[in-house]
């Protein structure tokens, strides 16, 4: 996250679903697709079964709510937007993947002092985030972007 | 059975001519040299069968089994009215026939793009995806279609 001062970053909320909510970092998020064009994938886990073409790159569109409830959740009408979020693997160029998300996501300035456990429920955020801030008493974890978008999700659990 | 080794895109590139085999809807891209004949489905002799089979094709003396797979490759004990084609698969070591919708050979080779890492399932037989106009085709070949039969064969015997 970019490093407003030495105790605050800055931060996108962003809504999994109606109920499930998380953040990445401010250069993180860098579009947002308004009714994207989901292309099926057969044979793909149940939480990313679809792809997007965005400047003539193939992106997984990640639900991480069909993942966390642990279950392909069933299409919403309300879940029209897809977030595309750049990530730096381990090694080489930054990579690029999208979220699919509920709502408009929120930019919000997060500091050291809101650090707090991850939620017990569901029990998968322990794989997917890195850390988790308390914004108005909810936890909100922080994604872990090169591990979601590098298949660490097919072994975890 | 081990699984098939995954080409590299750029191997998937070298690849001359791929034939589109639509399955419930849904397009596989195979190599055409690979595909050895195309049958009508009245040749299948449904009282020969190989385990999972749908009934056997006899070719060049010898008898083909062919199968019915969905758009998601699951095993059809049916076959749908709309499978209209059947494919004889070769590649020197896998011979098998597989029921389809429709086959077509693509004028001119589509961009081939890496499956993302986070939904390859370990025993996709997908080796890359290609842009069609009716979404994404996907690209494997006889080798993997073999492995992931038997592998549907040897679980629907286990059950």
């Amino acid at each position: 996250m970019a490093t407003e001062n030495p105790m605050e970053s800055m931060a996108w909320m962003l809504a999994l679903d109606d109920r499930l909510r998380a953040a990445v970092g401010e250069h993180e998020l860098i579009h947002l697709i308004e009714a994207p064009t989901l292309l099926d994938v057969p044979l793909s886990p149940h939480y990313c079964r679809r792809a997007i073409l965005w400047n003539d790159l193939l992106l997984p569109a990640m639900d991480l709510a069909a993942w966390l409830w642990g279950r392909e959740q069933p299409a919403q009408p309300t879940r029209k937007l897809a977030g595309v979020v750049a990530y730096q693997p381990q090694m080489g160029a930054a990579e690029y993947g999208v979220l699919l998300l509920s709502d408009i996501p929120a930019r919000t300035r997060v500091s050291d002092t809101q650090a707090c456990k991850l939620p017990e429920q569901p029990t998968g955020w322990r794989d997917l985030a890195i850390s988790c801030f308390l914004d108005a008493e909810t936890p909100v974890p922080i994604l872990d972007l090169p591990f979601i978008f590098s298949g660490g999700l097919l072994t975890a659990r | 059975m081990s699984q098939p080794v995954r080409n590299t895109l750029a191997e998937l590139r070298e690849i001359r001519a791929l034939a589109k085999l639509t399955l419930g809807g849904y397009p596989w891209l195979l190599p055409q040299t690979e595909i050895r004949s195309l049958e009508s489905p009245l040749d299948i002799d449904r009282e020969v069968r190989a385990p999972q089979g749908i009934g056997a094709i006899a070719l060049g003396g010898e008898w083909w089994p062919v199968y019915c797979l969905s758009g998601d490759l699951r095993l059809l004990p049916q076959p749908p009215d709309s499978r209209g084609i059947c494919a004889l698969l070769d590649n020197g070591a896998d011979r098998f026939g597989l029921l389809c919708d429709q086959i077509e050979t693509l004028a001119e080779t589509p961009r081939l793009l890496a499956l993302p890492a986070c939904m390859g399932l370990p025993d996709s037989p997908i080796q890359a995806l290609a842009p069609l106009d009716e979404g994404l085709g996907c690209v494997t070949d006889t080798e993997h279609l073999a492995a992931l039969l038997a592998t549907l064969a040897e679980g629907a015997d286990g059950h």
